[in-house]
């Protein structure tokens, strides 16, 4: 580990006599940071193989108040996550990169991406309140300049301060639930009660401990972009570089995962089960509305972007369930939940990282982030093709790949509910786990949109220009992410067996011993007469089908014939006339469209031949979030409203400014005696 | 000497020469006037913080005494001299207000912080009248600073403002700990210095030393 951060430094200093060299500068910066992300990474996978604890207390910082690490199981495993993505990212980001050689000076890219890894490797590590809420904040900051990048155009600027604008209220509450605990270590008298050490140890009184928590998980989601704070993610990871987009949504969500589970499971301990119903409820929103966003965008990152909400919706939609679990005392079954939300944790950082690792692709050959100028790339792409739709595979939870897997398991821990005895729990957890199966459904839809849209069928661009493959380093880095998304799917048993020690750290119970019963190839989570699946037969299985389907299709010359396509004999099909992603999406737009706020416009130009033809149609269609429209929309008004009238106040005269404090003093003066 | 001292309660004879040099201030039209009785006013202070040493046999105060007259007495005058002379202005200090309604408004503030402190909460101090006199030179340097146009004036309220709130918290904790002190006036030193800058640039930048003209700076 320290290992790791001294690559990091060694690279920062690096950067300041590389500045000169820009190619150079890449290679080298993201060959160390990649090294870097592999120690962590394995220092982490090491940690939770061994089931051990570090700690070290650093003497820096504020007088009396050192900064504490520790590395412990969870720390480790979100640490191996990070690590794992930040170095395909690393890899992928070598050629990446180097578009931007002779547009702009990439020295800001590489310093502040090295901040922002440093910083996540610090937030899991930190045991202390202060030393999480630096690291947290550096984190923060970094990305902003990350997302800034680009900042000539107006529509970056917007997103980074939205962005960090939501980072800095979420980051707030944070601080304030910190507070709250700490003031219970010491009955509210000092400071001593920083460190997680003395958390973990207080009494938590029912009332505060709750408001510690609700400010806890409105801070967190505020990062994780549960809804309705998710507006600024599909703002800013469009417009952030992609191997940046890729960390954002990959990993830099998952340390406030990992920042509610730290809180809520380590730190509190104790919770009752509502709790856990209002974790599921977001998860559950999330998850639904997210997916149905998604569904609407046609830009194809705003896209994957919606897609991390409805992620993260199903990671707390586990998450909530341990936590109804863990309340009730059924300890297994929370075990098995938990398993469920980290191990789409770990899943959602390949997938996602590697499907913006492949929208970062397709931009960098076709300059353009709108789906409907894209189509037909896998003539050209055929790597960057495959590697996607591995993706579109694992994010649609299709066997044998990975995503598959961990939603199985949220299915296993929803059908094992019946357990509970709360009558409402029962209402709620079966209606969760039909709005479940729908968002399943829907992400299915919303990627063979994505995929459809993008590689298959026609080039829909007015003016294509010559499209190349991605260089190696991307086609490696994305080559490992979809590797990584095959094994994670083909041997869950060993990842469950290797998870053991953290939920026996979170929620005191393991579910490894019923999991792999009957040996590697077998998941079954409780009881095997219950349910079971055999992710490596399931592969073979798919392997075989395709390979006979291959080789009868392939095997006589003479069997695939290639002609032009059939138009029901009209003559002037252009590639415009394919399904494009607005039209893709259009029933689903018919059925939920409540949910929007849509603006059709539908313009009739006049015909421009003759009349007999039929007139040429304009279509505009503007999806916006409602919640923009509910939510923020009114507090920035108020906001400006109240600005406006403090305002008045400033006169740019310092006596003014001088009367204010003395008419003050005078007040308090007499009636203060 | 300690009882001829007590006798003549000096030490309110002293206090009262503060405020009331503090009050002249309201009747000087020029600059260099302002400078004249800020000197007298600091040097009042190290006599007064002296004759607290020689009272409670503290050997520290002596030299909190002399710093003062170094600092307030001596060096801060002569770097105001010297910006005076730099900006070269017209030396008068071009009130809002006629001074005799000037005067009379800081008769009123002393007399409200005579009323007000009347109660007194504060019995530590050495001299009740030491702590109203130091919150009513605090209040009438503010009354000066609101009421004058020039950047120097400002400066000069600041600085009598300074003197009112060291005089308040000698008065009621006999003198704070030197470091403190030192700390105290080597801010002051270097407020001095920085804002007698900000005002030979205002006078560059605005051609006037009027901070009327700061107005155009709002946004």
């Amino acid at each position: 580990m320290a290992a790791s951060f001294a690559a990091l430094v060694l690279l920062l200093v690096l950067t300041i006599f590389l500045r000169r060299s820009q190619r150079l500068l890449i290679t080298a910066g993201f060959s160390l940071a990649g090294l870097a992300s592999f120690l962590a990474a394995g220092a982490g996978f090491l940690t939770v193989a061994q089931g051990m604890t570090f700690r070290i207390v650093v003497p820096l910082g504020l007088p009396d108040l050192p900064f504490h690490l520790r590395l412990d199981v969870l720390s480790g495993y979100f640490l191996m996550i990070i690590g794992l993505l930040a170095l395909f990212v690393s890899i992928y980001s070598i050629g990446y990169v180097r578009g931007f050689l002779g547009v702009r000076p990439v020295t800001s890219l590489v310093v502040f991406s090295t901040f922002f890894l440093a910083g996540m490797f610090l937030v899991v590590l930190a045991d202390d309140a202060l030393f999480f809420m630096i690291a947290w904040e550096l984190m923060a900051g970094a990305s902003y300049y990350l997302v800034m990048f680009e900042d000539e155009r107006l529509e970056n600027r917007r997103a980074s301060f939205l962005y960090l604008l939501v980072a800095h209220v979420g980051a707030i509450a944070i601080l304030l639930s910190f507070g709250i605990l700490a003031g219970l270590t010491t009955g509210f008298q000092g400071f001593e009660g920083y460190t997680f050490d003395a958390m973990r140890e207080a009494k938590h009184p029912q009332a505060l401990a709750t408001a510690a928590f609700l400010l806890a998980f409105f801070g967190f989601s505020a990062k994780a972009g549960v809804i309705p704070l998710h507006i600024w993610l599909p703002e800013a990871h469009p417009v952030a570089p992609s191997n940046v987009s890729a960390l954002m949504s990959g990993v830099m969500l998952k340390t406030a995962i990992y920042g509610m589970m730290r809180v809520i499971f380590d730190l509190i301990g104790v919770f009752p089960w509502w709790w856990g119903a209002l974790v599921l409820v977001f998860g559950l929103i999330s998850a639904v509305l997210g997916v149905l966003y998604a569904l609407l965008q046609h830009d194809l990152k705003k896209l994957l972007a919606y897609s991390s909400v409805e992620n993260i919706g199903i990671i707390l939609i586990s998450m909530g369930l341990s936590m109804i679990f863990a309340s009730f005392g059924l300890t297994v079954l929370s075990a098995l939940a938990m398993i469920a939300a980290l191990y789409h944790t770990l899943n959602h950082a390949m997938f996602k990282g590697l499907l913006f690792m492949g929208a970062g692709t397709v931009l960098h050959a076709t300059h353009e982030r709108s789906m409907e100028k894209m189509g037909g790339l896998i003539k050209f792409m055929p790597w960057t093709s495959a590697l996607f739709l591995v993706g579109c595979l694992s994010i649609a939870a299709l066997p044998p790949f990975n995503g598959f897997v961990s939603e199985w398991l949220t299915y296993q821990a929803f059908l094992l509910s019946p357990a509970l005895t709360n009558p409402l729990l029962n209402l709620l957890v079966p209606l969760g786990a039909a709005l479940l199966a729908l968002t399943s459904a829907l992400a299915a839809a919303l990627f063979v949109k994505a995929y459809g849209v993008t590689f298959l069928g026609h080039r829909r661009s007015r003016h294509p220009a010559v499209i190349h493959e991605a260089p190696w380093s991307m086609r490696i880095a994305m080559s490992l992410a979809a590797l990584a998304c095959l094994a994670l799917g083909i041997f869950p048993t060993y990842l469950i067996h290797w998870m053991d020690p953290i939920t026996k750290f979170l929620v005191g119970d393991t579910i490894s011993s019923s999991a792999a019963g009957f040996g590697w190839m077998w998941l079954t989570p409780i009881a095997h007469d219950r349910a079971s699946y055999s992710a490596p037969v399931v592969f073979v299985v798919i392997l075989a089908v395709v390979a006979i389907t291959y080789l009868l299709l392939h095997s006589r010359a003479g069997t695939i014939r290639r002609g032009p396509l059939w138009g029901c004999g009209f003559e002037g099909i252009t590639s415009r006339m394919q399904y494009t992603a607005m039209s893709f999406s259009m029933p689903l737009r018919r059925i939920f469209g409540f949910l929007f706020s849509i603006k059709e416009k539908v313009h009739h130009l006049p015909p421009t031949t003759h009349s007999a033809f039929p007139g040429r149609l304009q279509y505009h269609l503007r999806v916006r979030d409602r919640a923009w429209i509910w939510v923020y929309q009114p507090i920035s008004d108020a906001s400006f409203w109240i600005s406006r009238r403090i305002g008045r106040m400033q006169h740019g005269r310092i006596q003014v400014y001088l009367i204010y404090s003395f008419v003050t003093i005078i007040v308090l003066l007499i009636f203060s005696r | 000497m300690k009882h001829w001292l007590e006798t003549y309660s000096i030490i309110d004879f002293i206090s009262v020469g503060i405020l009331l040099t503090a009050v002249t201030l309201n009747a000087f039209k020029s600059i260099e006037s302002y400078v004249k009785a800020y000197t007298i006013n600091s040097w009042l202070l190290a006599g007064l913080i002296a004759v607290v040493g020689v009272l409670v046999n503290e050997s520290h105060l002596y030299m909190a005494a002399v710093l003062t007259v170094l600092t307030k007495g001596v060096l801060i005058p002569i770097i105001i001299w010297r910006i005076i002379r730099r900006m070269r202005v017209a030396h008068e200090v071009t009130p809002y207000i006629s001074n005799t309604l000037s005067l009379a408004i800081s008769g009123i503030l002393v007399a409200v912080v005579y009323a007000s402190l009347q109660g007194g909460i504060f019995v530590t101090g050495f001299s009740r009248d030491a702590l109203q006199i130091s919150i009513a030179v605090i209040l009438i340097s503010l009354f000066i600073m609101i009421t004058r146009k020039k950047a120097l004036t400002m400066v000069m309220g600041l600085l009598f403002m300074e003197n009112g709130l060291f005089l308040a918290g000698f008065s009621l904790t006999f003198g704070m700990p030197t470091i403190i002190e030192l700390g105290v006036l080597f801010d002051m030193l270097m407020g001095v210095i920085i804002l007698g800058i900000f005002a030979v640039q205002i006078k560059r930048v605005f051609a006037s030393a009027d901070l009327d003209k700061l107005t155009v700076l709002k946004g």
